[in-house]
């Protein structure tokens, strides 16, 4: 009985962790593996191991790419950082059903596929495109700004794309707030600024953090925008994993792109928690 | 100043969905401003393509045997998780939320990859396993709250009266998260429906999903057709939606 109690658990999870071996675990460990062979003209050499894929993702022109994606990526985190705070107050402090209609409009286009959106932008930001001719119209421009196809366009289209997973934890930690605090910091003489820095602040500071690394991670990785908004002259990280592994089909070098990335990845996501654990406990507060 | 802001950013995050729509229903080949005259002939256009419609068909299938399939395995596993808390609860559950670390891009090489090392690349079941995996996390998530909130003391109630466990779990555990299960499945089927990166990375010229066709028709060109057909899939998306919200699985998804 304690046996096949013990047992019980594995035979429920057995299918699904099957499916995650074969569908998850072995895809990720075969581009690892890919990534330490030569890549020849009859195909991967799967004989011989190298280091050689992951060097050339330093040259001067992977290098130059990989800055490119960081810059954008930060560009845009950093916006996402500065509108946080405004729209998740304000949104804490409407009525309960507002708060949720406004929640499912800042919630929908993440729902709506990237495609879609990059086509939207498109016609937005192009020179003879919405954005261009009312502005025109309204005698604003002599001639149409140039907000695409340069990195500019990129950063306009990523912020309101990635902006949900900013705000949703920060929302959550905000409405999650026991009003009393910020009601006794005001009695005791704190002025509205002063309870946001000393108060509301440092209480809601892990789930903000937490939320900027998952909205750089998916700048870092945003591929149809860059695609579309940014154009083949402004190459990041994603586009050339598509060149690399669909047109060059250089699978070894595509396969190092692809550990990079998730190395990356991984080291923000332990560095994000790991910065606050130490915001909430340097501050012997809990959130 | 703080109502300005929060203004302008919803109408930032709506506007790309709002023009599409907009767009799709100019009467003629250009987009001119200000649009003036409606008309749906570019839905019937988009409609006549084949090529839009075969990808729709393949993109709805795609979509609604990822979630069901998805469905099934992760109710088993949180079945199992909640109700006997194995010594490895928490490191199965960090494995099956795993692939939300894991960006469709990295994850959309690492497929290629390997639908091409064990020869199913340009196949359905290749496609089926790769949007399985994506979805796996949002599904254990959701189940997880649908399973714990089924009081215990039923399921010991009706293993006294002498079904088996199994019977059980299908009689009465089932019957009592069936609407968490619905949502569930709405929301998966939405991921799978609106995914881009991985599929594109991974699939083949046959099987092209309607996020995937939609693609490459722009890496074409840009006309109204495409802005039809977009504009028809967000409806899809805003049906979903709808229905989430009308079950009230959307609240709980957004609390997470």
């Amino acid at each position: 009985m304690r046996d096949s109690a013990a047992r019980a658990p594995w035979l429920f999870a057995a299918p699904l962790l099957l499916v995650m071996a074969a569908g998850f675990v072995w895809p990720l460990l075969q581009a690892l593996i890919n990534s330490f062979h030569p890549n020849t003209p009859q195909g991967i050499d799967a004989g011989q191991w190298t280091l050689g894929n992951y060097a050339r993702l330093f040259d001067s022109f992977y290098g130059g790419v990989l800055v490119r994606t960081l810059r954008i990526s930060i560009m845009v985190t950093a916006i996402s950082a500065l509108l946080a705070y405004p729209v998740a107050l304000f949104l804490a402090r409407l009525p309960p059903r507002a708060q949720s209609l406004v929640i499912l409009a800042y919630v929908s286009p993440w729902l709506v596929n990237t495609v879609v959106k990059a086509l939207g932008w498109t016609l937005l930001l192009r020179t003879n495109g919405v954005v261009n001719t009312v502005l025109r119209g309204l005698d604003v421009i002599a001639s149409p700004l140039k907000l695409m196809l340069n990195e500019a366009g990129v950063v306009i289209a990523l912020i309101p794309g990635h902006f949900i997973f900013v705000l949703l934890p920060l929302w959550a930690a905000v409405s999650g707030l026991d009003p009393a605090l910020t009601w006794a910091a005001g009695t005791l003489g704190a002025r509205p600024s002063a309870i946001f820095w000393r108060v509301v602040l440092p209480l809601t500071l892990p789930a903000f953090v937490a939320g900027l690394v998952i909205n750089f991670i998916m700048n870092m990785t945003a591929f149809a925008i860059p695609m579309f908004l940014g154009g083949q002259r402004n190459l990041v990280a994603s586009m050339l994993a598509y060149q690399v592994n669909l047109i060059s089909l250089d699978w070894p070098l595509g396969g190092a792109l692809a550990v990079m990335l998730l190395a990356l990845t991984l080291i923000l996501v332990w560095a994000g928690q790991r910065a606050a654990s130490f915001l909430t406990a340097g501050r012997g507060l809990r959130p | 100043m703080i109502r300005a802001i929060n203004f302008a950013m919803l109408i930032v995050v709506l506007a790309p969905v709002v023009v599409v729509i907009w767009m799709s229903l100019t009467p003629t080949s250009m987009f001119v401003l200000p649009l003036t005259q409606f008309s749906l002939r570019w839905y019937r256009e988009a409609l006549s393509y084949p090529g839009f419609v075969d990808a729709f068909v393949l993109s709805a299938e795609l979509a609604f045997l990822a979630a069901a399939i998805t469905l099934v395995l992760c109710f088993l596993a949180v079945y199992g998780i909640v109700r006997y808390r194995p010594r490895g609860a928490a490191a199965l559950r960090g494995f099956f939320t795993a692939p939300i670390l894991v960006s469709a891009v990295v994850f959309g090489i690492a497929m290629l990859q390997f639908v091409n090392r064990i020869g199913i690349y340009n196949q359905f079941v290749g496609l089926l396993l790769a949007h399985v995996v994506l979805v796996v996390p949002f599904a254990i998530r959701s189940l997880e709250a649908t399973v714990r909130a089924v009081p215990e003391e039923l399921e010991w109630a009706s293993m006294i009266l002498g079904r088996s466990r199994l019977s059980t779990l299908l009689r009465v555990t089932l019957p009592l998260c069936a609407r968490g299960l619905v949502t569930g499945f709405l929301f998966c089927f939405l991921l799978s429906f609106s995914e881009v990166t991985t599929t594109i990375f991974m699939t083949g010229p046959s099987l092209q999903t309607l996020p995937v066709r939609i693609y490459t028709y722009m890496s074409d060109r840009i006309d109204p057709t495409v802005a039809a057909v977009s504009a028809l899939v967000v409806l899809v998306s805003i049906v979903v939606l709808v229905l989430l919200n009308l079950l009230g699985g959307l609240r709980r998804l957004t609390s997470q």
